[in-house]
């Protein structure tokens, strides 16, 4: 509670949770239906119509309304990006302190593999999963993931290298506490600013890979819409009707925006040097 | 502050002139042609690539026997004359005798006939070989003359020989086992030098038979990205392109120096149904699909209306006016009437598969016939795959419905018999036949009237129509982009681009 | 020295790994050399013409058989023939790497030099409207798709200015220096942008942890000047996470820049191993696979050996 009052005091916190909340509001809306138009419908005498009073944001080659499409494709793109964050975050945190804390062995192992995951072309790695599992949302998700879990895990080890070789850490041990406890009391409070800044950055990332993904065919299915499937389908009529590309590339960069604003304000509160500053 | 934005500016002018003087034309020879694709060919053995760009580059460096004009008639190539015997089980060629390969040797009977018995012999694993299956032997009478002896009386044979898949080759690079690497052919250009994916650099061949080219040599670069190809042409970098996709040559009349050269194919877009898998196996739930969708509307939206909605006969001397076909006119009613007495009153839920980007409409092309089939209650999932998965399900049947554009030919026989006749090859992929069927077929192979086999082909199209295993769609156009120099290009309904020998550079 | 052996001692292993993967993972996927040049014609095959290709295209053995020959070629330094290019395997891939080293290294030359002083000059203007310009800036880079910025890049220079770099052909740095930068400029820029944009939001995030540590406020209060304080005390350790960040994206822009290569028809790695994937072109896949995974491995070295050489407390022995 105290941790949300504070984000709220924080100027770019307020901006950016506004954004975001205002995102998931359009994302909740679009999944209920309660959008202005169907954003399946394809309103085919209006193929390529620029906006206008009945369609904000125009339609599309196939006469669906831009604005429409837009508020499912925020709920379809956030779900990737979260969900793929999310297993990247947790996947990644625990092998990047395991590999820290253990040391040795398990650090040798650990990043090896991880050096194995990096070291495969995303491309060929997405081809693969969708191959194997169907083109579509979980699939993107899996891929994102796999993608990204070995760069938290660097984030993470690093750093824990770093904080454990520090007097606070050495001075717990000869206290006695044990190391579950060093590892989250310590290591992982510490890394909770590095991390948060991290997550902000992939969700980024995600978006855009997603985008990505969608560029070579192996992300979002249509008729679905997802933002970076938007954009993409909208570069061979970037000349045309330009507004395919504005109002959904708008919408990712807003999106990123208040993700990183929230992120930025979330690092200065849980960061405890900052609070100390703060305080 | 100041002093920071003055050096920036710097920066910014010393980059903007470096892309500028990066932006200069080369200075090559005036009469090198440069052309831009957006897919580069997968290979150089004339019988055994069938990518559209591997054959757009191959026809300009070997030659078959004869060669089809933008009308589809039998034209010379390396054959100067050919006639077939009165039973039409001999097929005789009088080879050109100024006709020459690329080493200097004079093609010659042995030539043609090592070359067909090449692409026979199944350790080539030529494509085409099942175009030529009726060839009994080959007689070398004297080298300016070779016959073909027929097992059965085969009229589509001479215009499958119009493919570059039949080219002459050297019997002497056949013997070395260096066809595919080494490119010796007799065509109006010579390949320098390939960087796969990349470029080619073609030279004219001096001594082609056809006479001299318009051009020295022709540049062929790879620009995967169509838009980039399209910018390309307007800093007139590029002369001559291959376009794929509406959308982006739809863009080039805008431009004031260029042209858009457009030509209607044979190949033709259509929605496979999988006969073999339910509900498709009921002929009225594939006459209700028939009915339900709109061939226009899938034309107008997918390829912004640049094509013309078809039947399965894309052979303009052949083709039934589409409006006499089954449902051609869209009948939601009557669909919804098949549906219900099939005992699919409720509709039913099925997958569609495309490939992405190949066609460029694929995916655009599902989603219209997904919201057209969703009112009569078909629901359906669209899946689009890389062209290589896409293949494989494709070829071993396995998808309930398919978005393609497959490719046509000169003569419906050899368009078709791979899947419309009883032992065709991809019988399995088509999954439907039918004693009418596989009868017009074996009619049309030996028919030698013009006339009536075009009586024979207009019944084959009128019954395949009404069974429905397919939904024939459209044919679109073959776009090329050009600047306004350029002279003499002449597009043909095969694609090929072999008029690029007779272009010129003004 | 030890450590750095030791290290280098896991190479074979960790190559060993990506090699079988990478060898299963692409014969995974459907479709075979003789579908990606056939396409659906290769359905008009024969069962003897496909054995003969399958036997042409090296693919007619069991995969482990495969896996055990492509070995033995490995350890006599032979990775195969690349059946679209005809040549060797390495021969390939030593011609499309030049390119995207050189692509890599402009890349993040612009986003370093752009990026760490924009990170750090928002740190000490924190929450000020520089600090807020120079964060929105970086935000807009993050947040758009590279084949945005390209394709914006490419319509503007040629509807509004009739200009473009020499598109095709390229020019390798040694024939044609100039072309070749004007070339690469461009795709360097639009990878770099976002590159920049995450250099400067990592550094002005690190700066600022550092900034707020003890150890610096302690050097602030003993009366070291704030320029001081910045380049000798905090920059150092802010540079941590810069070189991790660094070390990453790099080592991804060594692996090639698929789409960017795509839309300026740059020949460079990334391209090439997509193509090699598209046409099934095994040898080539694996080869080049395992090519990017050894620099990529390099490259995560030289990262870890750099956070000793800017973090003593690390004590290597600890690894």
């Amino acid at each position: 509670m105290a941790t949300l009052r504070a984000i709220f005091a924080h100027p770019s916190g307020r901006i950016g949770g506004a954004i975001v909340a205002l995102y998931l509001l359009l994302a909740v809306l679009g999944m209920l239906g309660l959008t202005p138009h169907n954003p399946l419908t394809q309103h085919r005498v209006e193929r390529l119509h620029a906006p206008d009073s009945t369609y904000w944001m125009g339609t599309d080659l196939f006469g669906r309304d831009v604005a429409s499409r837009l508020m499912t494709g925020i709920g379809q793109s956030f779900i990737v990006a979260f969900f793929s964050v999310a297993v990247a975050t947790l996947a990644g945190t625990v092998l990047g302190l395991a590999a820290a804390w253990f040391g040795r062995r398990w650090d040798g192992l650990v990043m090896r593999i991880m050096d194995v995951v990096l070291a495969f072309p995303a491309i060929l790695l997405a081809l693969l999963i969708v191959a194997v599992a169907g083109p579509g949302t979980s699939t993107s998700v899996i891929a994102i993931a796999i993608v990204y879990t070995p760069i938290f895990t660097r984030v993470v080890r690093g750093p824990a290298l770093s904080l454990k070789a520090r007097e606070f850490v050495d001075a717990a041990r000869t206290f006695g506490s044990s190391a579950g406890y060093i590892v989250t009391r310590h290591l992982l409070l510490n890394l909770v600013a590095p991390l948060t800044v991290q997550v902000t950055l992939a969700l980024a990332w995600a978006l855009l890979t997603e985008a990505g993904l969608s560029f070579l065919g192996l992300g979002t299915q249509p008729p679905a819409a997802s933002l970076g499937l938007m954009l993409s389908d909208s570069r061979n009529l970037m000349e045309t009707a330009p507004w395919l590309m504005i109002f959904p590339g708008v919408a990712i960069m807003i999106g990123i925006l208040g993700f990183n604003l929230l992120g930025d304000a979330l690092r200065d509160v849980l960061d405890p040097k900052m609070r100390r500053s703060i305080a | 502050m100041v002093r920071h934005i003055g050096k920036k500016l710097l920066t910014g002018m010393t980059l903007a002139a470096m892309v500028a003087i990066a932006a200069l034309p080369v200075q090559a020879s005036a009469a090198t042609l440069h052309m831009a694709w957006s897919q580069d060919a997968t290979g150089l053995d004339p019988h055994k690539q069938t990518a559209f760009s591997s054959l757009r580059l191959l026809e300009l460096i070997y030659e078959p026997l004869v060669r089809l004009d933008a009308n589809l008639q039998i034209t010379p190539a390396i054959a100067d004359s050919w006639q077939f015997s009165p039973d039409g089980k001999e097929l005789s060629f009088r080879l050109n005798p100024k006709a020459k390969f690329q080493n200097g040797a004079a093609v010659t009977s042995a030539d043609v006939k090592a070359s067909f018995e090449r692409i026979l012999d199944e350790k080539t694993g030529a494509a085409a070989r099942a175009n030529f299956l009726s060839i009994a032997s080959i007689d070398t009478p004297d080298p300016a003359n070779v016959v073909f002896h027929l097992s059965q009386p085969d009229v589509p044979i001479l215009t499958a020989m119009s493919d570059v898949n039949a080219a002459i080759v050297p019997a002497s690079e056949i013997a070395a086992g260096s066809i595919g690497t080494t490119t010796i052919g007799s065509g109006p250009f010579k390949l320098e030098k390939w960087d796969p994916n990349s470029k080619e650099v073609l030279v004219a061949n001096k001594d082609w038979a056809g006479g001299a080219t318009g051009v020295d040599g022709i540049d062929i670069s790879v620009l995967p990205d169509e838009t980039a190809i399209l910018a390309a042409m307007r800093t007139k970098q590029i002369d001559f392109a291959l376009l794929n996709d509406p959308l982006v040559a739809t863009l080039v009349p805008k431009e004031a120096s260029l042209q858009l050269n457009r030509v209607p194919v044979l190949a033709y877009h259509v929605l496979q149904l999988n006969p073999s898998r339910k509900p498709m196996t009921e002929l009225k739930v594939r006459q209700a699909i028939s009915c339900a969708i709109d061939r226009q509307e899938v034309l107008d939206t997918a390829s912004l209306g640049e094509g013309k909605v078809t039947g399965p006969l894309t052979i303009p001397a052949l083709a039934t006016d589409p409006k006499q076909l089954f449902c051609y006119k869209r009948d939601i009613e009557r669909a919804k009437q098949l549906m219900a007495q099939a005992g699919y009153a409720d509709g039913f839920s099925a997958t569609v598969i495309g490939a992405t980007g190949e066609p460029p409409t694929a995916a655009a092309e599902a989603q219209v016939i997904q919201s057209q089939l969703a009112e009569i209650g078909v629901k359906l999932d669209i899946k689009m795959m890389e062209l290589n998965v896409y293949v494989d399900a494709w070829l071993k049947g396995d998808f309930d419905m398919a978005v393609a554009l497959n490719g046509g030919r000169a003569d419906p026989y050899t368009m078709y018999n791979r899947y419309w006749t009883k032992t065709g090859n991809l019988q399995k992929v088509a999954n439907y036949i039918d004693d009418t069927l596989d009868s017009l077929m074996q009619k049309g192979r030996t028919e030698t009237d013009p006339a009536a086999r075009k009586a024979i082909f207009a019944d084959f199209e009128k019954h395949i129509t009404e069974m429905s295993p397919w939904i024939w769609l459209y044919t679109s156009y073959s776009y090329t982009a050009q600047q306004k120099n350029i002279a003499g290009f002449e597009p043909v309904p095969t694609g090929s681009l072999f008029s690029l020998a007779k272009v010129t550079i003004q | 020295m030890n450590y750095l052996m030791r290290r280098l001692a896991t190479f074979p292993l960790v190559l060993l790994g990506v090699s079988i993967v990478v060898f299963l993972a692409i014969r995974m996927v459907p479709g075979d050399s003789i579908t990606a040049m056939l396409g659906t014609e290769a359905g008009l095959l024969t069962p003897q013409q496909r054995d003969a290709l399958a036997a042409y295209f090296g693919i007619d053995q069991p995969w482990f058989i495969q896996y055990w020959r492509w070995l033995l070629g490995l350890f006599q330094g032979n990775l195969g023939i690349s059946s679209t290019y005809g040549r060797p395997v390495l021969d390939v891939i030593l011609e499309h790497f030049p390119l995207t080293l050189e692509l890599a290294l402009l890349s993040m030359v612009i986003a370093l030099l752009v990026g760490m002083p924009a990170g750090i000059f928002a740190a000490t203007h924190n929450e000020k409207l520089s600090d807020l310009g120079v964060r929105v800036v970086a935000m807009i880079g993050q947040s758009t798709p590279n084949f945005v910025l390209a394709l914006l890049i490419i319509y503007t220079l040629s509807a509004g200015f009739g200009v473009l770099p020499a598109m095709g052909e390229f020019s390798p740095l040694w024939q044609d220096p100039l072309r070749n930068l004007g070339q690469l400029l461009l795709p360097a820029i639009t990878l770099g942008f976002a590159f920049a944009a995450s250099v400067t939001r990592i550094s002005r995030s690190a700066m600022l942890d550092v900034l707020s540590d003890d150890y610096v406020r302690t050097a602030r209060s003993k009366g070291v000047s704030a320029r001081g304080v910045i380049w000798r005390h905090a920059l150092p350790n802010a540079l941590i996470p810069v070189v991790t960040l660094s070390g990453i994206e790099f080592g991804y822009l060594l692996g090639g820049a698929v789409i960017v290569e795509q839309i300026y028809a740059l020949p460079g790695l990334g391209r090439m191993v997509l193509d090699a994937i598209l046409q099934r072109d095994y040898a080539l896949v694996q080869g080049s696979v395992l090519f990017i995974a050894f620099n990529f491995m390099i490259v995560n070295l030289l990262v870890d050996l750099a956070y000793v050489a800017l973090d003593p407390r690390i004590r290597l022995s600890e690894h």
